[in-house]
């Protein structure tokens, strides 16, 4: 797992939680590391934040997308931004997830093994969808 | 010719002259008729004496003046109708002297005559001529039978005719001063009517003008705009009179369809003019009123006139004039002023009203050309009728390209502004609807309220783009303030959340690493949540500072050893403080500003650098600057990073937290201590924040 957060603190949590769940987390602390992890590293799934300075999480996403290399890394928005025009630029931009702060890093395992998953069983277009049509996260 | 004749004879003839010599001297027709009956009926050696002339309306003999007579037999000939069978009537008719020598002659003459008094003797009436034209006679009655000799038949003919000669001559200068006298009030009041544009107060004074000298009452009555009758002024000398004519009107108030007076002559527009008011008149209006009854006794009417204050055709109202207790019966010459007047207030009314709704139409232009809203005037094919400055102003249109052409042509977008819009009727409450229009390729927003009315409809356009750009940006804050709680509050809950797990074992580092999260988290929400209220009350004007004297470099110190607790690696943190001159502030107040800017100095250097507090000395003042080597701020925005909501990145995404407060709470704060806050930046090298506080003095 790649977590790309500027917020130590939200990093600290993905990582303890991720890892209890017996995933092996990266973290990157600004977009432009974000990116170079996920291209050297090739996560299974990159959990994004959205407001980071200087290239932001729209911005990585876009990346993300257009590299042949990351494309098919899933990404799942981890943001405070909560408006819809937020999600449906989340969706537009290929994201699997959406998940919205304050959220429950308890069961946030949980919710990356379920979209891996899925997107074995080939839900990715369906996941992608549950953005803006799917129950709020 | 006896020497006893002859001295009868040269007593007439002084006596006519002594009768001459008072005629000469009399001007006005009161001093003939008294130099006649007095004079004239001696000379005649007569015991009474009668003047009468023909009236106005030539039919009636009208009895002028008398002397002698008994008055129970005078009232009875106080007028009577010149075909009648008397000596009088027949000898204004015939222009030839009568001589009767005794009452039995006169009743064999006069058989009307024969049940009048009988104690009479010899009567002599003698016609009233000028220039051939009889206008009246005298009467002598004598108290024995006379035989009248020619020498005396002479001498009566000759009293006669020098009585005529003087009458008609003080008529003409009484009806000459009479006329002067109109004239003078005519020339009078239409001074008065041309003094002032008020015209109420104006036909108010003319009331005023009219008595005594016209009549004994005036009233000036108005039709109202429902078409009523209003009456605007009643005006007789004694002031009692006045209210009391007030309280009668309240009393007895005019129905507008009523068949006489004032209301047939607003109503016809045709004047009215009673001489003389017959009493069957009075006495219909009376009816069985007790009340009116004793009013109209006490009021004592003689003779009225009602004439319409007509311009333009229009009957505006009426002029009212009333001979009572003083005032003799009013004459065809007072109508004919009464008329005069009237024509002329009326002409006065009519200009004031003019001038009025042309002054009213001025101001209304001019309230349509200054007023900030729009205002279209659209007929019902939706032509152009008006088009106000603002109105060009918000769609970019000119009035000279608007004005009579197809709405829909002048502004393309007319239909997608206004099909939402209600049009309602006049006077409801508006209902504007704001509608985004494209003018000159940029977006305005505009409130556009529409009433419909018989002849078309009238717009009303409101720019409410600023508004809307300020809406916008409280909505923006609020989000913004949602965001910048939403990632603490995530820390504090998910460190809570996972400390509670009881799947799994944390080691004693992170279980720190977890508390020490909540606390600083808590911590920053706090603050945010602060200065949302702080920035609330400066909003307020409700910001108490404790002003005291303080030392800078300490403050400053005290922000740098708590900054330096949680500083990025990149960045080294370090005070300069040079000799400051003691302020006098609030320290608590300082500390939260340079906190702020040392806040801000560290989250706009991603890639760390130096940030710099500085104290010093700076002409008399305390200058304290803040330096780093970051991001820097365009030039364009240094002066609005001040503004409060106003963000670097409206957007957000940059990640460089914060409420948007800060700077404007900065140097709001820093103002209220009497100083200035100030800002010097190059991108991409970085800022320097300078409060100037004055020195203690």
């Amino acid at each position: 797992m790649l977590v790309i957060d500027d917020e130590r603190a939200i990093r600290l949590l993905c990582r303890v939680n991720l890892a209890a769940s017996g995933m092996e987390v990266l973290e990157a602390a600004d977009g432009r590391a974000g990116l170079d992890l996920a291209r050297n590293e090739r996560p299974d799934l990159v959990l994004l934040d959205v407001m980071m300075p200087d290239v932001d999480g729209w911005t990585v996403a876009r990346e993300l997308a257009a590299d042949d290399e990351t494309r098919e890394i899933p990404v799942v928005f981890l943001t405070a931004r909560a408006e819809a025009a937020d999600k449906r630029l989340g969706e537009q931009l290929g994201g699997v997830g959406y998940l919205v702060k304050p959220f429950d890093p308890v069961s946030i395992g949980d919710f990356v093994e379920d979209v891996l998953t899925r997107i074995e069983n080939g839900e990715r277009e369906q996941l992608r969808r549950e953005i803006t049509s799917g129950p709020a996260r | 010719m006896t020497s006893v004749e002859s001295s009868e004879a040269a007593d007439r003839a002084r006596r006519l002259q002594r009768v001459a010599e008072l005629l000469a001297e009399a001007v006005t027709p009161e001093q003939v008729l008294d130099a006649i009956l007095t004079e004239g009926v001696r000379a005649a050696e007569a015991r009474a004496g009668s003047i009468g002339v023909v009236g106005d309306d030539g039919e009636q003999i009208v009895m002028l003046a008398q002397i002698g007579y008994r008055p129970e037999i005078m009232a009875n000939w106080q007028s009577f109708r010149l075909d009648a069978a008397t000596p009088m009537s027949d000898v204004i008719r015939t222009g030839e002297p009568l001589f009767i020598s005794s009452v039995q002659e006169r009743n064999r003459l006069y058989p009307l005559l024969a049940d009048q008094g009988q104690e009479g003797h010899a009567l002599v009436i003698v016609p009233l001529a000028v220039e051939g034209q009889v206008f009246g006679a005298m009467s002598l009655s004598f108290d024995h039978d006379v035989e009248f000799e020619p020498e005396r038949r002479e001498m009566k003919v000759a009293l006669g005719r020098q009585a005529a000669q003087a009458l008609s001559r003080s008529r003409l200068y009484a009806a000459e001063q009479a006329a002067r006298q109109r004239m003078t009030f005519l020339a009078e009041a239409s001074e008065l009517l041309a003094s002032s544009l008020d015209y109420n107060r104006t036909l108010r004074r003319l009331a005023q003008l009219c008595v005594p000298r016209l009549a004994d009452w005036c009233a000036i009555d108005m039709v109202g705009a429902d078409g009523g009758i209003e009456r605007l002024a009643v005006a007789h000398q004694d002031p009692e009179k006045v209210k009391w004519a007030y309280e009668l009107q309240q009393r007895y108030p005019p129905d507008p369809d009523g068949p006489r007076g004032v209301p047939q002559v607003l109503r016809t527009g045709e004047p009215d003019f009673l001489p003389t008011i017959p009493q069957e008149l009075l006495e219909e209006a009376i009816g069985d009123d007790v009340e009116l009854r004793r009013i109209v006794d006490e009021l004592g009417l003689t003779s009225s006139i009602a004439v319409p204050l007509i311009a333009r055709g229009r009957t505006l109202g009426a002029l009212s004039l009333i001979a009572a207790e003083t005032h003799p019966p009013f004459t065809p010459a007072d109508f004919e002023l009464a008329i005069e007047l009237a024509r002329r207030a009326a002409v006065a009314v009519d200009n004031a009203r003019l001038y009025r709704e042309a002054e009213r139409g001025a101001n209304a232009a001019r309230a349509l050309a200054y007023v900030a809203d729009g205002v279209v005037l659209l007929d019902r094919d939706g032509t152009v009728r008006h088009w106000n400055p603002a109105a060009a102003t918000i769609t970019g249109v000119s009035e000279e390209e608007a004005l009579g052409q197809p709405v829909t042509e002048v502004v393309p977008a007319w239909e997608q502004l206004t099909s939402h819009v209600p049009l309602l009727a006049p006077g409801s409450a508006p209902r504007p609807v704001t509608v985004p229009i494209v003018i000159g390729g940029q977006e305005r927003w505009v409130a556009v309220s529409g009433v419909g009315f018989g002849d078309g409809t009238v717009f009303a356009l409101q720019d409410v783009t600023e508004e809307r750009a300020l809406e916008k940006t409280r909505s923006d804050f609020v989000a913004t303030a949602s965001h910048e709680l939403r990632t603490p509050l995530a820390a504090v809950y998910g460190a809570v959340r996972t400390l509670r797990r009881d799947d799994m074992q944390l080691s004693e580092f992170d279980h720190a690493q977890f508390l020490e999260m909540i606390e600083s988290e808590a911590t920053r929400l706090a603050k945010i949540v602060d200065q949302i209220l702080l920035a609330g009350q400066l909003d307020a004007d409700a910001v108490e500072l404790d002003l005291t004297e303080c030392d800078p470099a300490e403050v400053a110190a005290g922000v740098i050893e708590s900054a330096a607790t949680h500083l990025p690696e990149a960045i080294s943190l370090s005070l300069e403080a040079d000799g400051p001159p003691q302020i006098a502030c609030d320290p608590n107040k300082l500390r939260q500003v340079l906190a702020n800017l040392v806040d801000n100095a560290v989250k706009y250097s991603p890639d760390g650098g130096a940030v710099v507090l500085r104290v010093q000395s700076d002409n008399g003042s305390c200058r304290i600057d803040v330096l780093d080597e970051g991001l820097g701020i365009p030039a364009a925005e240094q002066s609005r990073i001040f503004e409060k909501f106003y963000r670097l990145d409206p957007q957000q995404t940059q990640g460089v937290g914060g409420s948007g407060l800060g700077l404007y709470i900065c140097r709001e704060l820093v103002e209220r201590m009497d100083g200035w806050l100030t800002v010097e930046s190059e991108p991409g090298k970085g800022s320097r924040f300078s409060v100037v506080l004055p020195a203690r003095s």
